[in-house]
């Protein structure tokens, strides 16, 4: 039945397999020798030396770095607080200690219950913690009655502050715990338990806020018990930084803010391109996200319809209204479209395709120039403008100036708007562009959106005669040197002394709010938030008629002081808050009166 | 699929796993602390799903293996193939591939189909051309390649596992003895190349698997902790969750790859002994079962399981007593792990097919 290969085969296979086996017996043989010689001979060794104490070696957590403002002045810092332990074995009776507690500070049934358990889980001599940040009054009643409190001990620790509250909130963000993604960033590597940034510059800076960890070796014995210290290598504290805003002004815009329901302020430094100011409303209070439990805190942030989370300043998207008007001149300028003396006659409308469009001044302005139209926003003038000039022609010149575009000042989901052009409207929504377009553009509505930062810069821009001025969040040391905007130095008198005009003579859009001090310039801004119907804009109810606040129109001011060498630049919205010159000028001109009186 | 044939099913083997996975479930409720839900719980739970595994793979006709043996090597070849790729777009050491919501190693997986390979080639071949260089060439490339993927990972202790598993197969195979020499002086002269290309970590392992005080706080310590932790536990042991925690706490897979060591120290050389002699009986009825077959894909089949759990086993247990570096190998049936032990409770079941298949001569030509 076998023929000689396979009886060949199965002879060499059965020495092979018996080889093999003995091969592996051998091996066992080995293992089970090296395990007797662990485990029998040389057990003494091994008893002894597991006797002995090991060197156990524990993380030393830096001190996060302080952000401090221009002025040197701390606004994100941190508090040296104490919180409470236990270490069970040092109390008589665990329970007793907590019940004697109980009398000078309040410690809830569930709180007791949640100690004692964990006692049972960790080694008697571990240190569980009872309470975090104490406060002054506690930390004395401990103190004195140290007699009756047997096992407890107080520990410093340091927790992040914000003396700023909600005003600083959008731009330094808050700290807290890594998620499962941050934990493997390199620079908290080690550091699982380290508190990071999670928004704002807190993020951004990150990596030089931490700081370097420390490591101390503690011999321990064979229990964990300590039993010395052996070496300390301390953490090195993070790097302190300093940011440009003023922190005065901050405030102060902050508090102007607090009159109106949601809205935003940007200042300027024009020479240096710096924020002095940029705020957000509503905000929300960092020192509440971090003291936990923080809960219900985020419940009303993230349940309040006008998300505080939201930095209006770049991540919020108004229509710029009117303050486009500026842009809409340059261009005509820039092409040579428009002889700045000649007039256009504004009876409150014109007819442009099937439909009306409508000078926000009923009854007309009568004769216009160019200097007149952007002094009295005059709407008319400068439809009959965009007209000549063309969409893109103006969407060339909003981006130079500033718009349409993201700045990367170190915070997250900065927004870059629209500038609508017939390129992007085939883009995005694959249609072509509308003649009538142009108009609605023309007056800075329609499709148009920018943040409250890009009309800082725009209107810095302008009054730097066209430097191309970028913002920026962090000092910068030499005096820097922008590019120029050529046309704009051509042409830049003409329109600053429109808005000039627009706040200091008669009839000019925000005259009510010039001060008698100093000059300063600007651009009102409307911005509309509801279609107003052809039968609501005719009907005298209509006009009479109080509107709901989610329908008002936004407040806009975009501005620079002193009229004469421009050192501010200022950017206000105000949601839904009417009129640009009945609420927007007037926080403008508080706040350029604040910064002549600090003179920063 | 016939379950009849369980009848016949090895039940001194199947004995003899039970009590190992519930060693291993003891084990793991002492290494989660008293803490039944941690590890203890999935392990016993997933011995007794893939026990019934190993009662499928047992009855299915051995014809099928033998036909379908290339082509599950490849299916498991591109399985492996794949996790390369998304591991080098993940940009880390992928090892783990999801497939209807498992993690599978396909690195564990391969094993058992080099092994089926390598039993249909050399069952196929007669053996007057087992000499043909051909004849060695296909059988290397069936370990080489996978080997080579395994080894790019980086998981150097798969790849030298299955290379020794290769190797072992071969050699039982018939392969002429001259060329084990051979291949021996090569791998000697190429070993400063081969120092080269490992990665720095892995260097740095075997550095302080040769001088552990060199690094006394990383894988040196490790080590040595194991082996206080085992010599600490002498003959008896400190008794079922007797072992000074403390120890353990420094090492960091002691569910996977040290459970053995919480073993030693808690039972002491009694138990390391006993649990040795188990895993011996194994690989001693895998060598019985081999035997027995008729054919030549059953015997060497049989052969490739039990130097697969040989290994395992070895190599595992070699490490935490400190007789190789650590390169992270789990024991079989007692470490925590999904994919390892359900690849070898599949080896387990094509074992036991062959053993009620051993009679089934249709293989032969």
């Amino acid at each position: 039945m076998f023929n000689l290969h396979e009886r060949k085969q199965s002879k060499v296979f059965n020495r092979r397999t018996f080889f093999l086996l003995s091969v592996k017996l051998g091996i066992f043989s080995v293992i089970g020798w090296r395990f007797f010689d662990l485990q029998i001979l040389n057990s003494k060794k091994y008893k002894t030396l597991s006797k002995k104490n090991q060197i156990n070696v524990a993380i030393i957590y830096p001190v996060r770095g302080e952000i401090r403002d221009r002025n040197n002045i701390v606004i994100a810092s941190n508090k040296k607080v104490y919180d409470l332990y236990i270490i069970p074995e040092q109390t008589n009776n665990l329970e007793n200690t907590l019940n004697n507690l109980n009398d000078y500070i309040e410690i809830s049934f569930k709180q007791k219950r949640k100690i004692i358990n964990l006692s049972e889980k960790v080694k008697k001599f571990e240190s569980i913690k009872i309470i975090e940040d104490l406060n002054w009054k506690d930390l004395e009643v401990i103190e004195t009655n140290k007699i009756h409190l047997d096992g407890l001990h107080l520990e410093e620790d340091f927790q992040r502050i914000y003396p700023g509250n909600n005003a600083f909130s959008h731009i330094l963000g808050y700290i807290s715990q890594p998620d499962k993604k941050e934990v493997n960033l390199p620079y908290i590597s080690k550091m699982p338990k380290l508190d990071i940034g999670k928004t704002g510059l807190e993020k951004y800076l990150n990596e030089d806020l931490i700081g370097i960890a420390g490591k101390k070796e503690i011999e321990v014995n064979s229990y964990g018990r300590v039993i010395r210290e052996i070496s300390l290598d301390p953490s090195q504290k993070g790097k302190n930084l300093q940011i440009t805003i003023d922190s005065r002004l901050q405030k102060f815009t902050f508090d102007e803010l607090q009159s109106h329901k949601a809205g935003s302020i940007v200042v300027l430094d024009i020479n240096s391109g710096e924020i002095l100011s940029m705020v957000s409303t509503p905000s929300f209070n960092p020192n509440l996200i971090i003291k936990k439990p923080n809960v219900e805190y985020w419940k009303s942030l993230l349940g309040n319809p006008l998300s505080p989370l939201t930095f209006r300043s770049v991540q919020g998207l108004y229509s710029p209204g009117s303050t486009f008007k500026m842009i809409v001149a340059l261009a005509a300028l820039k092409h040579k479209l428009v002889n700045p003396k000649t007039t256009t006659f504004c009876n409150g409308k014109i007819e442009y395709g099937d439909r009306l469009y409508h000078c926000w001044k009923t009854k007309g302005h009568g004769k216009m120039n160019l200097e007149n139209a952007i002094k009295e926003s005059c709407d008319v003038y400068f439809y009959e403008l965009s007209k000549k000039i063309g969409i893109n022609k103006m969407a060339t010149v909003a981006y130079e100036l500033g718009l349409g575009q993201a700045y990367d000042i170190g915070l997250e989901n900065e927004k870059k708007g629209i500038i609508p052009s017939k390129k992007w409207k085939k883009e995005n929504l694959n249609e072509n562009w509308y003649a009538g377009e142009t108009l609605n553009a023309a007056i800075g509505q329609g499709y148009s959106l920018s943040n409250p930062l890009q009309l800082a810069v725009m209107i810095a821009r302008f009054a730097s005669n066209g430097k191309k001025i970028t913002p920026t969040l962090f000092k910068r040391n030499d005096e820097v040197i922008f590019g120029q905007i050529e046309y704009l130095s051509q042409f830049s008198n003409i329109i600053k002394d429109a808005l000039f005009k627009a706040v200091n003579e008669q009839k000019g859009t925000a005259y009510k709010s010039k001060s008698n001090d100093y000059f300063f310039s600007g651009k009102t801004g409307t911005s509309q938030v509801k279609k107003i119907t052809q039968a609501e804009r005719e009907s005298e109810e209509f006009r009479k008629k109080t509107i709901e606040w989610k329908n008002k129109d936004h407040a806009l001011f975009v501005g620079y002081a002193p009229s004469k060498n421009p050192k501010y630049a200022i950017s206000v919205i105000i949601e839904h808050g009417g009129s640009g010159a009945s609420t927007a000028a007037p926080i403008v001109k508080r706040t350029f009166d604040y910064i002549m009186k600090l003179k920063i | 699929m016939n379950l009849l044939n369980l009848k016949k099913i090895n039940l001194l083997f199947i004995f003899i796993i039970i009590i190992l996975a519930l060693i291993g479930t003891a084990a793991l409720y002492s290494a989660g602390e008293a803490e039944f839900d941690l590890w203890a719980k999935k392990h016993i739970i997933r011995f007794f799903v893939f026990l019934i595994i190993i009662f499928l793979i047992a009855s299915i006709d051995i014809k099928i293996f033998y036909k379908y043996a290339y082509f599950l090597f490849f299916m498991s070849l591109l399985l492996l193939l794949s996790v390369e790729i998304i591991g080098t777009l993940g940009k880390g050491a992928e090892r783990w591939i999801n497939i209807f919501g498992f993690s599978v190693q396909p690195s564990e997986l391969i094993k058992i189909n080099i092994i089926l390979a390598l039993a249909k080639f050399y069952n196929d071949l007669r053996f007057d051309r087992i000499g043909k260089i051909r004849n060695t060439f296909f059988p290397l490339l069936f370990i080489f390649v996978p080997t080579s993927l395994i080894a790019l990972q980086p998981d150097l202790g798969t790849a030298v596992t299955i290379i020794l598993l290769g190797l072992f197969i071969m050699f039982q195979s018939g392969v002429r003895i001259w060329k084990f020499f051979l291949a021996g002086i090569v791998t000697l002269f190429s070993f400063p190349f081969l120092w080269q290309s490992i990665k720095p970590y892995q260097q740095k392992r075997i550095l302080s698997f040769l001088n552990p005080e060199s690094d006394p706080l990383g894988q040196g310590y490790q080590l040595i902790q194991s082996k206080i932790a085992l010599g600490s536990g002498a003959l008896q042991g400190k008794g079922f969750l007797g072992g000074t925690q403390s120890y353990l706490q420094y090492l960091p897979e002691k569910q996977t790859d040290f459970i053995f060591t919480l073993i030693g120290e808690e039972f002491g050389f009694i138990g390391v002994s006993f649990i040795l002699l188990l895993f011996f009986i194994l690989i001693l009825i895998a060598y019985f079962i081999s035997i027995k077959s008729r054919h030549i894909f059953g015997r060497i089949l049989a052969i490739g399981v039990a130097t697969n759990l040989f290994l395992y086993v070895v190599l595992n247990t070699a490490m935490v007593s400190g007789l190789l570096p650590v390169v992270g190998i789990p024991l079989p049936l007692i470490s925590y792990g999904g994919t390892a032990m359900l690849s070898i409770m599949i080896s387990f079941g094509l074992l036991l097919n062959v053993e009620i298949n051993a009679n089934n001569t249709s293989l032969n030509k």
